[in-house]
């Protein structure tokens, strides 16, 4: 091992040495011009060493390929890498999960900002998406990294009562709370999760619940259920543009089944904000996207969050094409133009990401410009 | 060989491990001379300087110079042929052990067919649909009314049609060809919309 460390370091210094060579002695090389100027702009062996490379956040300095081609596999771009989560309230949220065995749709389905948002921080209480139902669905999206299984474990019924306590311990003025699909169940579940929203506003009728559910097979009855528990925000993401459904999503799913699913809460609790998602890096088109948003505010949706697309497991879809950071600003003007009541654009943007702090923050200005 | 037989156990058991040691150190470094030889691709000066250097060290290992296959070893007993065309016509070859199910062989090998078993071969999604020949086809084992029921789901369809987590490979599978049915094209877009409109 000492050879092959030791030839590593020689190579690295070589390189080094060469480019300084060559601008001090100018002496000619085989090298193209492009890649000379690499050498002469690109990173010293005193930057590796000392640990602070330019932070290429901004699309015009990154270099690397966004959108891919046959046969590769894209490199993630920097504005995606996120910190390893560890710590304190890290750990602390963990305990209460798994003693009250609970799960998450964090730690299942892989999200990046599990650290951010289980660590809280200074001005931010650490908060979860509490996932309901258990941690096995019973479809397989190409997206998602959550566990599979034909016929499920049964239901918890100390479940409803759990997660009521465990949120009541974290203190939150907002929470979300979804689940897995249950097509094994008669209701798909609607029953259980109308529960659990009725045991949290009982223990705390203050608090805001957003409930991201799944399609119940189109059960509109199942729907109304979970839209008359008590919750305020009636979540249901769509996933994709209508082009990719099949592709994307389980066969069972489809755009229009999930769009009456949100236009079917709204009409039996008119007082409820629907709200729904995209992935965007999946293959889809500029004027995909466009009309998509367009008949979504067209069907009634109040709300919508943007977020990239990351592949979890090699089991899943390959990212197509990373977006950058303007481009989702860009989504996130053209939501405002149409007219949702707040457009959540970013690639780390999931669809309970913050979601506390987008609504309450749209509502105490909506209040404003009313009283004006 | 006279030698061999006169040294003691132990001291024979010191030099085969120092073999086996020797050997393992070996592949570590050849995997990683490749990996360091991508990362460079064309910068044509750190080869040139440092070829000398890299001859220099590989001579030491030269007498026992001997590359192994990067998947692991499959004794050609009992392994398999098959091949997979994938979405794009690409054709993919490789080697799959008897008792493996062909999603088991697209994941073990690391074949680029992408969103491809899903539930991971729970009988609970259609990603792992593939297409064989005819032929092929009437040899394989009986279908399960689950595995129909998924099966259904799935786009594209046809007679020959089975998923790939219930088909375990057999010896007769030998030269097996699978297609991997074509996603949804834009063309077609439209129709799928309006299908899935009257579900």
């Amino acid at each position: 091992t000492q050879t092959w460390f030791g030839r590593d370091l020689r190579e690295v210094c070589c390189r080094v040495s060469e480019s300084h060579v060559c601008n001090q002695y100018g002496t000619s090389s085989s090298l193209p011009e492009e890649t000379k100027k690499i050498l002469q702009n690109g990173p010293d062996l005193e930057d590796f060493v000392s640990g602070d490379l330019a932070d290429k956040s901004v699309w015009a300095e990154y270099k690397g390929n966004l959108k891919r081609q046959k046969g590769e596999r894209l490199r993630l771009p920097p504005w995606l890498k996120t910190e390893i989560p560890m710590g304190k309230n890290y750990n602390k949220l963990k305990n209460t999960l798994r003693s009250l065995n609970l799960h998450t749709v964090c730690e299942e389905a892989r999200c990046p900002n599990i650290g951010e948002c289980w660590g809280g921080g200074e001005y931010a209480t650490a908060t979860a998406t509490i996932m309901l139902m258990g941690d096995t669905c019973t479809r397989g999206c190409r997206f998602c990294s959550v566990k599979t299984a034909k016929n499920p474990p049964p239901l918890d019924p100390e479940e409803p009562y759990n997660t009521a306590k465990a949120i009541a311990e974290w203190g939150l003025d907002y929470v979300v709370l979804t689940s897995v699909d249950r097509d094994d169940m008669p209701d798909g579940g609607a029953e259980h999760f109308a529960k659990t929203v009725s045991h949290l506003k009982e223990r705390n009728s203050k608090i805001v619940v957003e409930c991201l559910t799944p399609d119940f097979r189109g059960d509109l009855k199942a729907v109304e259920k979970v839209a008359l528990s008590g919750l305020d925000v009636y979540a249901h993401n769509v996933e994709t543009v209508p082009e990719l459904q099949r592709k994307v999503r389980d066969p069972r799913a489809n755009f229009e089944q999930s769009v009456r699913v949100l236009q079917h809460a709204k009409e039996v609790q008119p007082r409820v904000i629907s709200k729904t998602s995209l992935m965007l890096g999946l293959g889809e088109t500029h004027e995909q996207v466009l009309s998509t948003m367009k008949l979504l505010r067209e069907a009634g949706v109040d709300c919508l969050t943007l977020g990239q697309y990351m592949q979890p497991t090699k089991r899943h879809l390959k990212v197509e094409e990373y977006v950058t950071p303007e481009k989702f600003k860009y989504w996130e003007k053209v939501g405002n133009d149409l007219g949702f009541h707040y457009t959540a654009s970013g690639p780390l943007v999931r669809s309970s990401y913050k979601a506390g702090e987008f609504f309450l923050k749209n509502l105490v200005e909506k209040r404003k410009t009313k009283v004006i | 060989m006279h030698i061999w037989f006169s040294v003691t156990a132990s001291s024979k058991l010191l030099v085969i491990l120092g073999f086996i040691f020797s050997n393992s150190r070996l592949k570590l470094l050849q995997r990683t001379e490749k990996q360091n030889e991508e990362e460079k691709g064309k910068n044509k000066v750190t080869e040139q300087n440092c070829l000398r250097s890299k001859q220099m060290s590989r001579r030491g290992f030269s007498s026992t110079c001997k590359l192994q296959g990067s998947h692991g070893e499959l004794s050609s007993a009992d392994s398999v042929t098959v091949h997979f065309i994938n979405r794009d016509g690409e054709r993919l070859t490789t080697m799959a052990k008897e008792g493996e199910s062909l999603l088991e062989v697209v994941v073990n090998q690391n074949l680029a067919i992408d969103g491809f078993g899903a539930c991971e071969g729970t009988l609970a999604c259609s990603t792992c649909h593939l297409i064989f020949e005819k032929d092929a086809f009437q040899k394989l084992d009986a279908i399960s009314d689950e595995e129909m029921d998924m099966l259904d789901l799935a786009y594209g369809l046809t007679e020959t049609s089975r998923l790939g987590c219930q088909v375990r490979i057999k010896k007769l599978m030998d030269g097996l060809t699978v297609q991997v049915p074509v996603e949804v094209s834009d063309i077609r877009s439209q129709l799928e919309v309006g299908k899935q409109s009257k579900q």
